[in-house]
């Protein structure tokens, strides 16, 4: 359950950039998350509603890009996308050579809103 | 009046898109580094335990410090919801800790290890192991400035737990096994499939299997330790050079 302190995170940066930008209304906001982040979207929703309470944010329309993750076999020279977590590569079907190319991502990519 | 098109509507209702891609965690992993920054210029290992709650994280630290000494001086620091229970366990083998309790937090952050910092002799200090909140799931994803992550799994969990809890095993670069003195009595575990489970989800991090109460291979694991230590002292000597706790902006290298 650290979603919370994850989309605590993004209040902040939401509220940093919407002051320098002189925006007082936020309407839309985008995130990017990978699926190896663990993360769950629908408690990410949860604690967006709760945390846009009473701020700038409280009516913005909150959208998730989900990334699946991805790996690369270094050896058979493969790309695939790892179901579940299982890193094996389905050509060699070993792991050790396998590294994750996508699913960490967790950033804001962008946010709209309106000035006063 | 709109300056646009001349409408009615008043300036402002236009709506302005800001491109950010910064991440979620940027703040947590700013302090990581400034922790991480601290740790170098002291030449201190940090090493993050990271386990379920009960799986002997706290044994295993008492279990190792005598045979670490006296040439590896160890403090800890410790994380759990409530008590002052462990930093005490620790603290009745001469060596330094400080307890960071929660409240109804799941994971210890960097701002925690930062402000624990203040009560730790650190210029004293070869490896500090910071003892995570029992949990593994949350731990994983807050980066505290450690140089290593090692997951315990005890045998009483299950063989299946790094297919259960991926992110946290993936995050590992070192797991242990715990309580092999049990294996005798729980038949279901098998050493074989965590090996297997572990592969799936974690690449090519080694195991070590162990038990704090017989010391079987704890002296494997403190080789471990005395390893990483010297490759970390290799770039970042003890008392290399002097370093205050500021906190202004941050020293570039």
């Amino acid at each position: 359950m650290h979603e919370f302190s994850v989309m605590e995170g993004l209040m902040t940066l939401l509220a940093d950039h919407a002051q320098a930008h002189a925006i007082t209304r936020i309407t839309r906001v985008r995130l990017v998350v990978g699926q190896l982040r663990g993360l769950d979207v629908n408690q990410l929703r949860g604690c967006f509603d709760l945390l846009v309470e009473g701020t700038s944010a409280r009516s913005a329309t909150l959208e998730i890009d989900f990334v699946p993750a991805e790996g690369h076999c270094d050896r058979c020279d493969k790309t695939f996308v790892l179901p579940n977590f299982v890193l094996t590569c389905p050509v060699c079907g070993d792991s050790r050579a396998v590294r994750t190319t996508k699913g960490r991502e967790l950033y804001l990519e962008k946010f709209e809103g309106t000035k006063e | 009046m709109c300056q646009t098109c001349g409408c009615g509507a008043t300036q402002g209702t236009e709506t302005e898109t800001v491109t950010v891609l910064e991440n979620l965690m940027a703040r947590n992993d700013r302090i990581a580094e400034h922790v991480r920054h601290h740790f170098d210029a002291h030449g201190v290992l940090a090493i993050n335990l990271m386990s379920s709650p009960g799986s002997g994280k706290t044994s295993l630290l008492e279990a190792i410090i005598q045979g670490l000494a006296p040439e590896i001086k160890v403090a800890v620091i410790e994380g759990d919801l409530e008590t002052e229970n462990d930093a005490a366990r620790i603290r009745r083998h001469g060596v330094p800790a400080v307890q960071i309790t929660t409240g109804v937090t799941c994971h210890l952050d960097a701002a925690m290890v930062h402000d624990a910092l203040d009560s730790l002799p650190i210029g004293d200090i070869d490896v500090l192991f910071i003892e995570n909140v029992g949990n593994l799931v949350c731990p994983a994803d807050f980066d505290l400035g450690q140089h290593a992550n090692v997951v315990l799994l005890s045998v009483t969990e299950g063989d299946d737990k790094p297919d259960k809890y991926p992110v946290i095993f993936r995050a590992a670069d070192m797991v242990l096994i715990t309580k092999t003195d049990l294996l005798p009595h729980i038949e279901e575990f098998d050493l074989a499939k965590v090996e297997q489970s572990l592969r799936r989800v974690g690449g090519d991090v080694p195991i070590l299997a162990l038990s704090a109460k017989t010391h079987a291979n704890l002296e494997a694991w403190c080789n471990w330790l005395r390893s990483r230590l010297a490759t970390h002292r290799l770039s970042c000597p003890k008392n290399g050079h002097a370093h205050d706790h500021s906190h202004g902006t941050p020293r570039i290298a």
